[in-house]
């Protein structure tokens, strides 16, 4: 073939111009220890990075949701603990007074006040804040859930948090379960459905529950006897049906509570006893709702370990996919730049001499 | 004749070829760089011999042509490779600036920022009470809404820059053909007189690559050696030693670049005509890839922001008020990105945001849990996407169109390369042979000047015989 000059240089602009540009993606996967700078670099796995990263950055918030629904929960654990141990306390109290052995009307008396200190402290236990919030409102974060009589002014809301994909976690018991025992017992009372709602069709077919259910729910209550006042006077609904799920009937600890001080102060003995079996119904509930705490603990600790090890495989995954090999990109660089030089070398050789450097 | 006349002509025509061929020695070292230009030689023939008696004798040589050392078919193939090259190079510049807008390797883009918009959710649903976790609802809303215009307005400015590039190619078109005319009749004057007009054909074959590079075209040379330049099916642009311009502008219907072409009549135009070239790579990628994305990102605006209202418009708000739109709902898919942004009502009170599912219960969440699921749920291509999936496909699809691009880019180069290599093989100028030829065409000057000086002597020796 003739070899025409501008060939020789063509060539020699190629090669120089092609050792350079991987010279220079080269020393940019050096600098970034990136393999991957820009989708084109590898498509495939450009989209699977940026996957890899939106799981990365919703696992990190998921983190989040539930350290502060752990925080929520211990808190709610730890008020709970405090409620059956004052509970634990009454019931001492109870067994010391139900017989005319260790208690007689003085006794009853100063127990009483006790009894009412203990009161107290239940009414201030269910209106613990965490925060700004009320811990057993409900819903109503916002309104203290209990007077000093023991009404309820929450609602039977769970705030439910999302720990996972697709799981969701309530970070609260509401308090008219806890201290009154709603819906533990067959006593008639609706609970709002588990599954959270996750699609606006969900949403609407919720929030038309609810309103039944409030309804429902309101017959209910109006048709419900309070127990409150003499021990004479306490009465349950007469169901006494226990909750299928969990076991558990439902006592209002206040009226427990309400009703044996009435019962000592009266020096009813057999009111006293009464309270007895009422107080083992109000610590069992407490433990019950401590439990159910508790597994949501439980649950939350166990989401928290798959999404710690979910971050690490991602971070993984990404940087299988686009980190630079460190000692590939040197000993590239090195070996590209040996064939620099020698495309140098060569090109010199080649362009230099002309037979006019051999005609002087 | 005398012979010895007719050697002292032989030696002075031998000296004026020598000079001849000298001369185009020269001229084709100095055009070795010249672009476009095949070296040239010169055709020598013996003259026609002179019978005398029994004997033949040679009277010389003359120079014939000069012609120049070239192949026509290369020259066409290498010009319909050229015109591959400016659409792969057009493309593969177009759709790099394109990448730019979806690589999020390194920046933070659209994908994070729809992230960053539902985790806003999340956090509002760890804490609906709170106006600070309201506040980062509507901190990354605004940011995400940004980022949509964002994307549009950088995909909208491709495609400007790409239309001002038209406008300059097809100035550069426009000059490019008044010179292929005005060689038309350059070439047409010179071979008129039966001598090929080499430069000029050199310069017009280049040109005719040139203008291929920017826009496909088909020509023919006539008889009569002018070209006829046709670009797309119908846009004459050079005939004989007229030509016509193209125009770029933009039309009523569309506030982009179109190509009129101006002939006598009402210009018309030729856009849809035109698929090769730098201006058929730009229209590719301004039409349709970049229209392609542009309608991606609005799906992805619009879906978001009509699944965002439809819920939030089912909640309550913090005063237990009954949930407003969320977003300005977008009236058409058409324009939702750049248009996308959050209800003023909201954006200045985040009070009305709505997590709750019910008035009067300040904690509850459900409707922000139904929001921030939204980012799980397939509601892209009739149910069978993710939001995120949708908008890394489209990544992924642009990486690979890139890829793609750049992969053709590089082989057409090496297709351009291979060709230009054997033209230059033939047509170039190679200074070691021209440095021969110098050195050959001396010594034939040398030996015709010695030729003469002998002639000369041998006059001498006639003239001189009676003293002798």
């Amino acid at each position: 073939m003739r070899i025409a000059d501008k060939m020789a240089f063509n060539q020699v602009n190629q090669n120089l111009g092609k050792n350079r540009s991987d010279m220079s993606e080269l020393q940019n996967q050096a600098a970034t220890q990136k393999r991957i700078n820009k989708p084109s670099d590898d498509p495939l796995a450009a989209a699977r990075v940026l996957a890899a990263r939106t799981e990365e950055h919703g696992n990190s918030q998921f983190v989040k949701n539930i350290n502060n629904a752990k925080s929520f929960l211990e808190f709610s654990d730890q008020s709970l603990g405090e409620l059956s141990d004052i509970l634990v306390r009454a019931k001492e109290l109870a067994v010391s007074q139900s017989n005319d052995a260790s208690g007689n009307a003085e006794t009853r008396m100063v127990t009483a006040s006790e009894i009412e200190q203990i009161y107290n402290q239940a009414v201030q236990i269910g209106n613990r804040k965490l925060g700004e919030r009320f811990v057993f409102a409900g819903y109503r974060t916002q309104t203290t859930p209990f007077d000093h009589a023991g009404n309820y002014f929450g609602d039977d809301g769970d705030m439910k948090v999302q720990t996972n994909k697709d799981s969701f976690v309530a970070m609260n018991i509401p308090g008219n379960k806890v201290f009154l025992g709603r819906g533990l017992d067959g006593d008639g009372i609706v609970r709002p459905r588990y599954e959270t709602p996750t699609t606006v069709q969900d949403v609407k077919e919720f929030q038309q529950e609810e309103i039944n259910r409030k309804e429902q729910n309101e017959d209910v209550e109006r048709n419900y006897l309070m127990t409150r006042g003499p021990a004479s006077e306490f009465q349950s609904n007469g169901k006494h049906k226990q909750d299928p799920v969990t076991g558990a009937q439902g006592v209002n600890l206040f009226n427990v509570l309400k009703g044996m001080e009435t019962s000592l102060k009266a020096n009813d003995k057999e009111g006293v006893q009464e309270s007895l079996d009422l107080l083992d119904q109000a610590i069992s509930q407490v433990v019950l709702a401590r439990s159910e705490v508790g597994s949501r603990v439980m649950a939350v600790n166990n989401t928290m370990d798959s999404l710690q090890k979910a971050i690490v495989d991602n971070k993984t995954t990404a940087s299988q996919l686009e980190d630079a090999d460190a000692f590939q990109v040197i000993s590239d660089i090195n070996k590209t730049d040996s064939t620099l030089k020698a495309t140098l070398e060569t090109s010199g050789k080649l362009i230099q001499p002309s037979l006019l450097d051999f005609l002087r | 004749m005398s012979k010895i006349s007719a050697m002292m002509d032989t030696g002075k025509r031998s000296l004026m070829n020598s000079q001849t061929a000298l001369q185009t020695v020269g001229h084709n070292i100095a055009n070795k760089s010249t672009e476009g230009f095949s070296r040239q030689r010169v055709e020598l023939l013996s003259n026609v011999p002179i019978g005398e008696g029994g004997l033949q004798i040679g009277m010389g040589a003359r120079a014939g042509v000069v012609t120049r050392v070239n192949n026509p078919w290369l020259e066409k193939q290498i010009q319909k490779e050229g015109m591959s090259m400016g659409y792969e190079d057009a493309r593969a510049d177009g759709l790099s600036r394109v990448e730019q807008i979806y690589n999020e390797q390194n920046n933070k883009g659209l994908n994070q920022y729809v992230t960053d918009f539902f985790n806003g959710f999340r956090e509002l649903s760890n804490n609906p009470e709170s106006l600070a976790s309201r506040t980062m609802v509507r901190e990354a809303a605004v940011g995400m809404t940004k980022d949509f215009g964002r994307v549009t307005s950088q995909l909208r400015g491709v495609q400007e820059d790409l239309d001002a590039q038209l406008k300059t190619t097809v100035g550069e078109i426009n000059e490019i053909t008044k010179e292929i005319a005005s060689l038309n009749e350059k070439i047409q004057t010179i071979e008129v007189q039966k001598v090929p007009a080499n430069d000029e054909r050199d310069r017009r074959d280049l040109l005719l690559k040139k203008l291929g590079d920017k826009i496909d075209i088909t020509w023919a040379e006539g008889r009569d050696g002018l070209v006829t330049v046709t670009a797309g099916r119908t846009a004459i642009l050079v005939s004989g030693i007229g030509s016509s311009e193209l125009k770029a502008q933009p039309t009523n219907t569309r506030d982009r670049m179109e190509i009129f072409f101006q002939g006598t009549g009402t210009p018309a135009n030729v856009t849809e005509q035109i698929t090769g070239g730098r201006i058929g790579g730009i229209l590719n990628v301004r039409d349709e890839v970049v229209e392609n994305l542009l309608t991606h990102v609005d799906n992805l605006a619009y879906t978001l922001a009509t699944e965002v209202n439809k819920a939030h418009i089912e909640g309550f708000d913090r005063h237990g008020k009954n949930g407003v739109l969320f977003f300005e709902q977008p009236e058409q898919v058409k324009g939702a990105a750049s248009t996308m942004s959050m209800n003023r009502t909201i954006f200045n009170d985040v009070s009305k945001i709505a997590a709750a599912s019910r008035p009067d219960a300040a904690g509850d969440n459900t409707v922000a849990n139904v929001i921030s699921a939204l980012q799980y749920r397939q509601v892209m291509d009739g149910g069978t996407a993710t939001m995120d999936d949708y908008y890394n496909t489209q990544v992924g699809q642009v990486g690979a169109m890139v890829q793609r691009a750049v992969k053709s880019q590089e082989s057409q180069k090496n297709v351009m390369n291979q060709l230009t290599n054997i033209r230059e093989s033939i047509s170039g100028v190679s200074l070691d042979e021209e440095t021969t030829k110098m050195i050959e065409f001396q010594k034939t000057y040398d030996a015709s000047a010695r030729l003469i000086k002998t002639a000369d002597e041998m006059f001498d020796t006639v003239l001189n015989l009676k003293r002798l």
